[in-house]
């Protein structure tokens, strides 16, 4: 169940043990204050190996989470259960030091009173000096760090910190790894390069990890799964392919990518709208006012003389640019263009959809999320 | 362009800061050189008799001060720091209370209350028949205990800081390493603390190296006490200077080794979150069991000898003692230390703020030299500027300048431990950001680091008003002629055993004390 140093190399692939379920959330609600849930009703699980993202934006109670798997805050309903033992519940909190949780803080939290070396040989305190030496070589090894372990915190960089935490928290073979933000204080620039080393740090450890972000291309790049939350309840518990193509929800839609949301109405099993007509995968019965979610990836502008439809506003972005294109009934759509395809603004543009897959939701969940309710309902039927 | 600014500090800063070590200096140089150039015999008559006793006496007295402090101080802070009970925030306050309580009006009450037919004595032979005798506060415990009573809340103030700035997360992340909480009490949460705990701790061994008050008054043989023996009662400069130095190389070792360890790691604010750890109700037992202990520590550190001192003070003004010389005292008191506590600061921030931000080898050692003042306890630094200023400025010679001078000197390292802190609590970086948006090195100063290090200088000023306010030998030896501050007349009249003609003043000091105290406490002021 624990990573094992021997066989950190070999890198097992973490689905021959998929059905070993370390962790569970089973209606997981926390309050810090009463009648003020942080989160309620949290379910979700992750097997020996995969990598768990908790995805949201800040508030929504992704930390609160993190802090209830790792025992730091009690629940008042439902039950946490590590390695198939229960360790959280109403009125039962296993305390954290039992409960063998590798932990990551945003900050590190790396203690300034003590060496690198003694950072990592922290947690290993049952061991005998000898297997306590060559355990802290042996992470030295694993996260590069040889020729560190005399430092103090204060003298090493913010992705050297980051890898001893990281040290620190493997050195003791946690049943689970628990990441708070991990790359949030570190330069930009590096993240890219050192979500890489951690992704395969994870994967050769074979470690069951939670990482927390509020960044969907991090949580996109890392995880096997990932968990979207808002004002603490759990919206989506999914792939990250799923979690993009087929958000359950308006929010996880809007949040995991730039998404727009154009009204319509079903009419003979097709969704019809300004911008062409969709299939009626779910079965909407006829008549029935939806919102076709659309990506700007899946429409693509065409100049046209004779169209009422214009670019307002051009975003180079590097590898791409994103058009800004307002449509006759005033919606606003987005398009992304390869960076070649350079349009000046107030271009008359022809709109291609390519839907190959289309997210309906009811307009009233809509309007309950709290996004623009459509300015004016005649337009779902003035498509061309 | 911030790093060409930062690499060296700006020449005016760095002169005065030089300037102002150089002349902090000068009385130890001076101490030195007459002991130095002092004749051999008196060296070996004084090696023979009076060094190894007094020496000893001094050692033994701050181990176990040091001790007794620090195990009321840190307990007490992390009891208010962690723990949720009925009347907690009165007693946080409270605690800080002996801060007003000066050595030797502690030292005069427990001479009575432990003395011959005293209230304790009595009170234990009605308990175990007439035969029953109690340690008197003439002995080595009973000057350990009224010094341990007076100076633990140096030790609590720092702790009680030091814990309410501890970021939490260190905590958790230990717990999530598998430490029980008692494991994580003592390899993070106390180590965490060292500072502020090796920090206060040579505060109160400073203190009571230099303390001249409580041993006169208990006739415990320390160094210092020895050193103004020698000044008035043999009009020995040369065998005082002697055991000056000896004195000085005493507090000096303790000097050392608190800068050495603060040294060793340089603690700055943990970026990123930052929580304050949860308080832990406490249940009725909980409770009480807390109300007692710090009844009991509080009791007789400062309601018992309070309520005393009242009852005094009743029957002397009964007897009319409030007149104009009354008010004159107070007036000289206010006086001389809201100068030294204001020239304090003046003098010692650019010390600090240099040897913090440009660490060189000079500004440290212009840091050092500041803490000198220190390692001369009254009697030593009014002994060198006795003679300093009577060969170079005579006219200056008993005047209140050289009272000013005399505290400033002697207590600039108390106000410095906390301004010190306070400064390296400041990263760098929020200087270079003020920087970079265009403020001045000394609009920044204004702007950012003053506003963040504010609590820190206002515990230094009242620490050096409370200080200089208590002060006694150096007043005692430079004032000038009927010049008499409240410290002054309580110390006369105690000395006397007029305990109730001291009362009035002694109880004026503790209640002067008090609203410099509740700047301590007050709400602005989380931790220090």
């Amino acid at each position: 169940m624990v990573p094992d140093l021997t066989s950190l190399e070999q890198g097992k692939r973490p689905d021959e043990e998929a059905s070993s379920i370390v962790l569970e959330l089973r209606k997981s609600t926390c309050a810090y204050e009463a009648g003020r849930p942080a989160i309620s009703d949290i379910s979700l699980c992750a097997h020996k190996g995969e990598l768990l993202c908790l995805l949201g934006p800040s508030g929504c109670g992704k930390t609160t989470t993190l802090r209830v798997i790792a025992g730091f805050e009690p629940i008042i309903g439902g039950e946490v259960y590590l390695e198939g033992q229960l360790v959280s519940a109403a009125g039962l909190l296993v305390p954290t030091e039992q409960r063998r949780v590798g932990m990551v803080f945003q900050e590190y939290a790396l203690f300034p009173h003590l060496r690198v070396a003694e950072n990592i040989a922290f947690g290993l305190r049952h061991l005998s000096a000898d297997q306590r030496t060559t355990q802290v070589h042996a992470m030295l090894v694993m996260t590069g760090l040889i020729g560190f372990e005399r430092r103090y915190p204060h003298e090493l960089s913010g992705g050297q910190q980051q890898r001893v935490a990281l040290a620190r928290a493997l050195a003791q073979k946690p049943v689970i790894l628990l990441l708070d933000e991990p790359f949030s204080n570190l330069d930009p620039d590096m993240t890219g390069k050192m979500r890489q080393d951690l992704h395969d740090l994870l994967r050769r450890t074979n470690t069951t990890a939670i990482l927390v972000t509020h960044d969907h291309d991090e949580a996109f790049a890392m995880a096997d799964r990932i968990a979207v939350l808002n004002n603490g309840c759990l919206e989506q518990f999914d792939t990250p392919e799923a979690i993009y193509h087929m958000p359950s929800t308006p929010f996880v839609a809007d949040f995991v990518g730039q998404a727009d949301f154009i009204p319509g109405v079903v009419e003979n099993g097709k969704v019809v709208t300004e911008i062409g007509e969709f299939p009626n995968q779910v079965g909407y019965q006829g008549g029935a006012k939806v919102v076709v979610m659309i990506r700007p990836d899946d429409i693509h502008v065409v100049p046209a003389e004779n169209c009422s439809t214009r670019i307002l506003a051009r975003q180079f972005r590097g590898s791409e640019n994103l058009y800004t294109i307002g449509l006759p009934s005033g919606h606003i759509i987005h398009s992304s263009e390869a960076s070649t395809n350079v349009y000046p603004v107030g271009t008359r543009v022809a709109l291609e959809v390519i839907a190959t897959h289309t997210v309906l939701f009811d307009q009233d969940k809509i309007q309950q999320w709290g996004h623009s309710p459509p300015p004016d309902s005649d337009a779902t039927r003035g498509t061309d | 362009m911030t790093t060409a600014i930062q690499r060296t500090p700006p020449l005016p800063l760095a002169a005065f800061a030089f300037t102002v070590a150089g002349l902090i200096t000068l009385p130890l140089l001076y101490v030195s050189y007459l002991a130095l150039s002092a004749d051999f015999t008196v060296w070996s008559r004084l090696w023979a008799t009076r060094i190894p006793e007094l020496l000893s006496n001094t050692a033994w007295l701050a181990v176990g001060v040091a001790a007794g402090s620090l195990v009321l101080g840190v307990t007490l802070a992390w009891l208010v720091v962690r723990f949720e009970f009925l009347g907690r925030r009165v007693w946080e306050w409270a605690l800080v209370l002996p801060l007003a309580m000066p050595t030797y009006v502690l030292a005069y009450v427990y001479t009575h209350l432990l003395g011959s037919g005293g209230p304790v004595e009595e009170a234990w032979q009605a308990l175990v028949g007439p035969e029953g005798r109690i340690l008197s506060a003439q002995s080595y415990a009973g000057t350990t205990l009224v010094m341990t009573l007076d100076t633990f809340p140096f030790v609590y103030l720092l702790s009680r800081a030091a814990l309410l700035n501890l970021n939490v997360s260190y905590e958790e992340m230990a717990r999530a390493c598998g430490a029980s909480r008692l494991s994580t009490l003592f390899r993070v949460t106390l180590p965490l603390m060292r500072p502020a705990i090796v920090a206060s701790l040579s505060l109160v061994i400073l203190y009571v190296v230099s303390d001249f008050g409580a041993v006169s008054l208990l006739r415990y043989q320390t160094l210092t006490y020895a050193v103004y023996q020698q000044i008035t009662g043999r009009y020995d400069q040369a065998a005082a200077s002697v055991l000056s130095l000896l004195l000085v190389l005493f507090a000096l070792i303790f000097l050392v080794a608190e800068r050495w360890f603060r040294q060793r790691s340089r603690f700055y604010q943990t970026i990123g979150r930052y929580r304050i750890p949860e308080r832990k109700p406490c249940g009725p037992v909980g409770t009480i069991l807390i109300t007692a202990y710090s009844t009991l520590v509080l009791g007789a550190a400062f309601a018992i000898p309070t309520l005393l001192l009242i009852q005094w003070s009743v029957a002397s003004v009964a007897q009319g003692a409030l007149d104009a010389r009354f008010v004159g005292f107070i007036w000289n008191s206010a006086l001389l230390s809201g100068l030294a506590a204001s020239f304090g600061v003046l003098v010692g921030t650019p010390l600090a703020y240099l040897a913090s931000r440009w660490p060189s080898r000079l500004n440290v050692l212009c840091l050092q030299a500041a803490y000198t003042g220190y390692v001369l306890p009254g009697p030593v630094g009014a002994l060198a500027l006795l003679v300093l200023f009577s060969h170079l400025a005579p006219f200056w010679y008993g005047s209140v300048t050289i009272l000013v001078i005399a505290y400033i000197v002697h207590f600039l390292p108390a106000g410095l431990q906390s301004m010190e802190p306070a400064l390296q609590q400041v990263t760098p970086n929020l200087e270079e950001v003020a920087r970079s948006l265009g403020l001045g090195l000394f609009r920044s100063i204004r702007r950012v680091t003053l506003p963040l290090v504010r609590n820190g200088f206002i515990v230094a000023w009242v620490l050096m008003f409370l200080q200089s306010l208590k002060e006694l030998p150096a007043t005692l030896l430079l004032r000038p002629v009927g010049f008499d501050t409240l410290a002054v007349r309580v110390w006369l009249e105690a000395s006397e055993e007029y305990y109730q003609l001291a009362a009035p003043s002694a109880l004026l000091l503790v209640l002067l004390t008090l609203p410099a105290l509740m700047l301590l406490v007050s709400k602005d002021w989380r931790a220090a």
